[in-house]
């Protein structure tokens, strides 16, 4: 063959290979774009669901919170019998009031 | 009245039973008078056993009906059936037959009176019907008895009614101010600054050298329940008001008083009396609860939970 021909033959291979690799990173970068889309969607709509949870666990937290704090006054706990905010100390002398049974 | 420095005293007779009203501004204490004969004649319609006038009267008698309420024994009844709930069905306020089946059916001076009480019904009743026999419906302020529940709220409402007197009169007064029912003890507002100092014994009628112990309190409440107060003989052997409801008979237990205090007088009372009920078990009900609690034995010796302080020996029941 002719060198000519050879030259010519391997520039039309090689601009093929590279149209090839060319077509194949074209590919390869739709599919990683559409990777990442995915990814992105997917990202976003967990982290959409977890801001809705937090923020259903928050007013059920808020609400389990105000049902159960302490209460004012003598309001009883419907739940529990209500602990004394601190237990009796000792006295000395008779005493103000008497607590016995009537 | 007495008036000992700013803290004025008023003491009077209610529930068949001595009422004590202590505040910490004298001047406020006509006007805490008032409040408390309010309420507390509100408290005596709404529940008295022994008034055929009362709402819980109409009530024992209606064979099962329905019967409307008002909203203050809406509020009794509600009190009684959360402090049933709470202990296990201990403090049960159907026991009213059980206590009239005990000679218990008229007010208790004059029981006591009569000396050797006869029984009135057919002896002992058995289990009492229990607590899930009330049929509250508190929105519309309707209730029905089941199964021939006869009710007696004498296990809570003066509790609930010092927790109701102390707040009220605080709200009103604004200041300090101690309610004791018959030794149910509630305070509110601003106590004195080391507290109000309360005698426990076992009867509230006691003299201030009667075997106890002081303590003090700054908030909630305080109750006392005992099995050697409020007795008296049927067909001659002693008996005493409160009831075991598995039995329907007085209480058979290792604790012949015992001392609570707590969020509220009520929660106080229903936790003294689940206690005696209880026998034994009452110690480590009562650690696990978290109550500070004093109890005596028969024989006088002495045990305590969660913090209530330490009784000297010389000062033992």
């Amino acid at each position: 063959m002719e060198p000519g021909y050879l030259a010519a033959r391997q520039r039309q291979e090689g601009q093929s290979h590279d149209t090839r690799t060319a077509a194949a990173s074209r590919d390869a970068a739709l599919s990683r774009d559409s990777g990442v889309a995915k990814v992105t969607a997917l990202s976003w709509r967990a982290g959409a669901a977890g801001v809705v949870a937090a923020g259903l666990l928050t007013f059920a937290l808020g609400h389990h919170a105000a049902a159960t704090g302490a209460p004012s006054g003598h309001q009883n706990n419907q739940g529990s019998i209500q602990i004394p905010a601190q237990p009796p100390q000792q006295g000395a002398g008779s005493g103000q009031v008497t607590s016995g049974a009537s | 009245l007495v008036t000992t420095g700013a803290i004025a005293s008023d003491t009077f007779e209610v529930f068949g039973t001595t009422a004590v009203l202590l505040v910490t501004r004298s001047s406020a204490i006509g006007q805490a008078r008032g409040t408390a004969n309010r309420l507390l004649a509100e408290v005596d319609l709404a529940c008295s056993r022994f008034r055929p006038d009362s709402e819980l009267s109409r009530l024992n008698a209606a064979g099962g009906e329905p019967v409307s309420i008002s909203a203050t024994f809406a509020k009794l009844l509600a009190a009684a059936l959360r402090a049933a709930r709470l202990t296990g069905g201990d403090v049960d306020p159907t026991c009213g037959r059980a206590l009239a089946g005990l000679g218990y059916d008229r007010d208790f001076a004059e029981l006591r009176a009569t000396g050797d009480a006869p029984a009135r019904l057919m002896g002992p009743v058995g289990p009492v019907p229990g607590w899930t026999r009330v049929r509250l419906d508190r929105g519309g302020r309707r209730v029905r008895l089941e199964h021939g529940a006869q009710l007696d709220l004498g296990a809570t409402a003066k509790a609930w009614a010092a927790d109701k007197c102390a707040d009220q009169i605080a709200d009103e007064v604004d200041c300090g101010v101690l309610v004791s029912l018959g030794g149910d003890v509630a305070v509110a507002g601003q106590p004195p600054p080391d507290g109000w100092e309360i005698r426990v014994t076992d009867d509230h009628a006691a003299p201030e050298w009667a075997a106890g112990q002081t303590v003090t309190i700054s908030s909630g409440g305080l109750a006392t329940s005992s099995t050697t107060v409020r007795t008296w003989t049927l067909g001659g052997r002693q008996v005493h008001h409160i009831i075991d409801p598995s039995t329907g008979e007085p209480a058979r237990s290792c604790w012949r008083t015992v001392s609570v205090a707590a969020g509220t007088c009520i929660d106080a009372n229903t936790a003294s009396t689940a206690a005696i009920v209880r026998g034994p078990a009452a110690l480590d009900w009562l650690h696990d609860i978290g109550l500070p609690a004093r109890l005596v034995r028969h024989d006088g010796t002495v045990e305590t939970t969660a913090g209530w302080p330490y009784n000297d020996p010389g000062d033992a029941a």
